[in-house]
């Protein structure tokens, strides 16, 4: 049985056992005009900040500790070469200002990486600039907008269309561009309804932004009449990046007539994602749409690398400076080392999917009963119990709890994605665990989790009730 | 019988080729992706990529990336798999360790900047500018944003990019002879149509920019967006000590590595009566079913896994495991740590000026900097000779027509008082 840490950890501004950084005194001689009048940080000893922190990470689930299959977020394993190498000085101690005669290294690994993102998509150019997956629809929609102010069909053009089952970020991320959100039913197949999406496309349409395989784990074999329809409109089609690590090797956007890809490199190549981020979230164009990504890109010269500005159409800058180097050189290194595996990953990933699908299927409802991809959704609805109640009930195990409620159009659902990291052992006992939450009293479920850090949360009351910085210890005094 | 083999025969199929059996085979394709490698030649062939990097012997540059120093234990914490391969705490009873440092995150960026509420990061300074003014359009509908004239051309374009969808007009503002921003110039543009002005400091320019104090006496009923530098908030007035409505910056100088600039962290702070208009994640305080102290991302209705299209902004990933570097930085530094850091580099910069006016480059302004220099200096083949980095053109960063031949050297806590020296001798030669 599994059993997370617990400390009562108290807050660190209220510590109060005394700063020890030291540096010496230096001169002050500015004006009082410009001072703040008090600063209070935490005044604590280095060893109590180590403690605290490690204190702290005992109550923290991860993907090192153990099976954590989020579908749609595609959580594998993290190799540690990967870190390894962004930990080296000459990578991580780069300005992003610095002349680019003296980084041809790093220059080099952006460049590659372009290439094979390129190549792996299907699709002729690349920018490295977004910062996550979201960040890189935003990339993508803007040079959808662009592409269509310079064609002078910008005034025509303000919808982009979108599947029921996409990610919440695709209709954020159309929107946040200024484009109307056209929302297009899925079938009884969970596939998209080609005669809601026939209705659903007019002269005004822009895009449509679809994820294949989509997030019920199910390829859109319709794709090629999808694409059809989109271009015979005039439309363009967009590829979401997200469910990229279940086809690599086998298909490509490209082949299926996607114009714009976005990919999430923490996704697909396996870079460890910090509590939520950083993330990194590259575009891919087909050539007619190259002039307008972002700038800068890297270019590859007689050998030597250099940043390219002069896009004629550019989009201009979506981030402060080069994207998140930091990633791009950890999926990087996984691409290196993998090679042609990453296809076998693919593989894998995808016969885990319906290994656990196929065996959850006699306790679950698994809607849309056709092969899986990456990852599969099941609906707890008939069993009586509620998705939150279960997904509750297996963190007690030391297991991550799959993604709930999501797709939207799926009863309480649980999403699951196994990914390639995982082996029969861990997803048999896995199994198990999801089928034993249909067999104790529901008030076990109701009353759980037990074993972990904490039992479950209010989330109503940190609503209402707003807390979001710790308290002031001096407020009283 | 080897472990795919049986889950291959479970499943009832032959071979793992026909679990694609539902891709059609004419999108089928095949792509060499090159020998796999083992890990030994991995790492040496990285190595060797690395080694083409010619690190310089002296480094100037700066203007929102810094070469500062990183404790040790900052890297360590954030290198605790517990932290660095968690996703998303979206279980809250099993992510308690993630969830209370980015409480703690939020509020140690909230005293440091003595602004309310602080969300739980955004990428990076320049997309936390422009989520700011898209927050300030939501807030009060107004459609103009007032940003000053030297303002970064890649800031710009980020804004420009960020607004592209609402009905906002961007307007620049002056400055003054001496390098601040012309109060007489800003007020003559503030309106009843002023959404959100937005001021920076240290300036663009690089100054302690003292007018900024009081933007908030004229701005009417406009917001007050402040970019700042964090480590000057170890001496400097915070944005909320000031009136800033939203008060925004770049992380990276907290624990950070440069990394060719990403990944980077954006900090956004606002006044509270906003909260329900802000973009990005929240952690608040909540309490378990047995009462003990628990965390939860919360407010998540503004979100756009929630309200999809309607959502305050497109975020999903952020920035969580650099907000946790610049907890730990903060907390290991103190109150008295980051001051003497910011005095430091304050120091440091008027020892730069007085040695580059000796060797006949001249500041182009008088004023109190805190990292960035603005010299009257085009002579930067003779950096690259001698193996320094630095000497940034204005007109690299910035369309602002002003000082044409200005280029700027920064320091930081770490740079040498020798290497000002040695930089004074090279470039006066």
């Amino acid at each position: 049985m599994y059993k997370q840490a617990h400390y009562d950890e108290d807050f660190l501004n209220s510590f109060n056992t005394g700063n020890d950084f030291y540096m010496e005194d230096v001169e002050d001689t500015y004006p009082v005009s410009i001072k703040r009048k008090k600063l209070e940080l935490p005044n604590v000893r280095s060893v109590d900040v180590s403690r605290h922190f490690t204190r702290l990470s005992e109550m923290n689930y991860s993907v090192d500790l153990g099976m954590y299959p989020l579908g749609s977020c595609t959580m594998k394993f993290n190799p540690k070469y990967a870190d390894y190498v962004a930990s080296f000085p000459q990578f991580q101690n780069v300005h992003p200002l610095e002349s680019e005669s003296r980084i041809q290294g790093t220059l080099e690994v952006m460049y590659r990486l372009q290439q094979l993102l390129v190549k792996i998509s299907g699709m002729d150019f690349a920018s490295l600039q977004p910062s996550a997956g979201a960040h890189g629809e935003f990339t993508g929609i803007l040079i959808v907008r662009k592409f269509f102010e310079v064609k002078g069909e910008l005034d025509k053009r303000d919808e982009i269309i979108i599947p029921d089952s996409a990610h919440g970020t695709n209709p954020a991320s159309a929107a946040m561009a200024g484009f109307k959100v056209v929302e297009v039913p899925s079938n009884s197949k969970g596939l998209v309804d080609i005669d809601a999406l026939k209705a659903a496309v007019t002269p005004r349409t822009a895009a449509f932004m679809i994820t294949n395989p989509n997030t019920l784990g199910i390829f859109d074999d319709q794709i090629v009449e999808i694409a059809d329809i989109i271009h015979k409109n005039g439309s363009l089609l967009y590829y979401d990046g997200a469910n990229f690590n279940a086809i690599l090797g086998i298909t490509t956007p490209g082949i299926m007539g996607f114009d714009i890809v976005h990919f999430n490199l923490h996704k697909t190549f396996a870079t460890p994602h910090g509590g939520g981020g950083p993330g990194a979230g590259p575009v891919a164009v087909k050539a007619y749409l190259k002039e307008y990504l972002p700038v800068p890109v890297v270019v590859m010269e007689n050998g030597k690398y250099s940043l390219y500005y002069g896009l004629k159409n550019s989009i201009g800058k979506v981030s402060s400076y080069n994207g998140s180097y930091g990633v791009v050189l950890r999926a990087y290194a996984y691409a290196l080392k993998n090679g042609n595996n990453l296809s076998l990953n693919a593989r894998r990933a995808v016969m885990n999917s319906n290994y656990m699908a196929r065996k959850l299927s006699a306790s679950f409802e698994i809607p849309y009963k056709t092969l899986k991809k990456h990852e599969f959704v099941l609906s707890t609805a008939r069993t009586g119990r509620r998705a939150l109640d279960i997904s509750k009930f297996i963190l007690d195990y030391g297991i991550h709890s799959p993604t709930t409620y999501f797709p939207l159009i799926v009863k309480e659902a649980m999403m699951i994605e196994p990914t390639e990291s995982v082996t029969k052992k861990d997803m048999d006992y896995y199994i198990d665990v999801m089928e034993k939450a249909l067999e104790v009293p529901e008030d076990t479920l109701k009353s759980s989790p037990v074993n972990t850090s904490v039992g479950r949360i209010d989330e109503i009351a940190a609503a209402r009730n707003l807390i979001l910085k710790w308290p002031d210890p001096f407020e009283n005094s | 019988m080897t472990e795919t083999d049986e889950i291959l025969q479970y499943l009832n199929i032959s071979s793992d080729e026909d679990l694609f059996a539902d891709i059609p085979g004419r999108l089928r394709v095949s792509m060499d992706l090159g020998s796999p490698m083992d890990e030994l030649s991995l790492i040496n062939s990285i190595s060797k990529t690395a080694g083409k990097n010619i690190p310089p012997e002296m480094n100037f540059l700066g203007n929102g990336i810094y070469d500062r120093f990183i404790p040790p234990l900052v890297d360590e914490i954030i290198g605790r798999n517990e932290f660095l391969t968690s996703y998303t705490p979206y279980q809250p009873e099993i992510s308690q360790g993630i969830l209370h440092s980015l409480f703690e995150y939020q509020s140690i960026i909230s005293d440091l900047t003595e602004m309310d509420v602080t969300n739980s990061s955004m990428y990076d300074g320049f997309t936390s500018l422009a989520e700011a003014v898209r927050m300030a359009y939501r807030i009060n509908g107004r459609n103009e944003v007032l940003v000053p004239e030297n303002i970064y051309r890649s800031q710009l374009s980020i804004i420009e990019n960020y607004v592209i969808g609402l009905n906002l007009r961007i307007i620049k503002y002056k400055f003054g002879n001496d390098g601040l921003i012309d109060m007489e110039d800003l007020k003559s543009k503030i309106s009843d149509r002023t959404s959100s002005i937005v001021v920076a400091n240290p300036n663009f320019f690089g100054l302690i920019d003292e007018n900024s104090f009081h933007v908030s006496e004229i701005k009417k009923d406009a917001l007050l967006i402040t970019y700042y530098d964090p480590v000057s908030l170890g001496l400097i007035i915070p944005p909320g000590g000031y009136g800033t409505d939203i008060a925004v910056a770049e992380g990276q100088q907290l624990g950070i590595h440069m990394n060719y600039g990403g990944p980077l962290l954006g900090l956004f702070s606002f006044k509270k009566e906003y909260v329900h208009r802000s973009p990005g994640r929240l952690i608040g305080l909540s309490n378990d079913n047995a009462g003990r102290k628990a965390f939860v991302m919360t407010l998540q209705a503004r979100e756009q896994h929630i309200r999809r299209s309607k959502a305050m902004s497109n975020i999903c990933s952020n920035q969580a495991l650099l907000a946790v570097a610049s907890l730990a930085y903060l907390s290991i530094m103190g109150s008295d740590g980051l001051k003497k850091i910011a005095l430091i580099t304050m120091n440091k910069s008027k020892r730069m000026k007085s040695a580059l006016s000796h060797a006949g480059v001249a500041p182009v302004f008088n004023g109190i900097n805190f990292s960035d220099n603005l010299f009257y200096f085009d002579r930067q083949e003779k950096l690259a000779a001698n193996n320094i980095s630095g000497g940034i053109r204005l007109s690299d960063l910035s369309d602002y027509q002003g000082y044409k031949n200005s280029a700027f050297f920064s320091v930081t806590e770490k740079t040498a008082d020798e290497s000002i020296e040695r930089l004074a001798g090279i470039i006066g030669e």
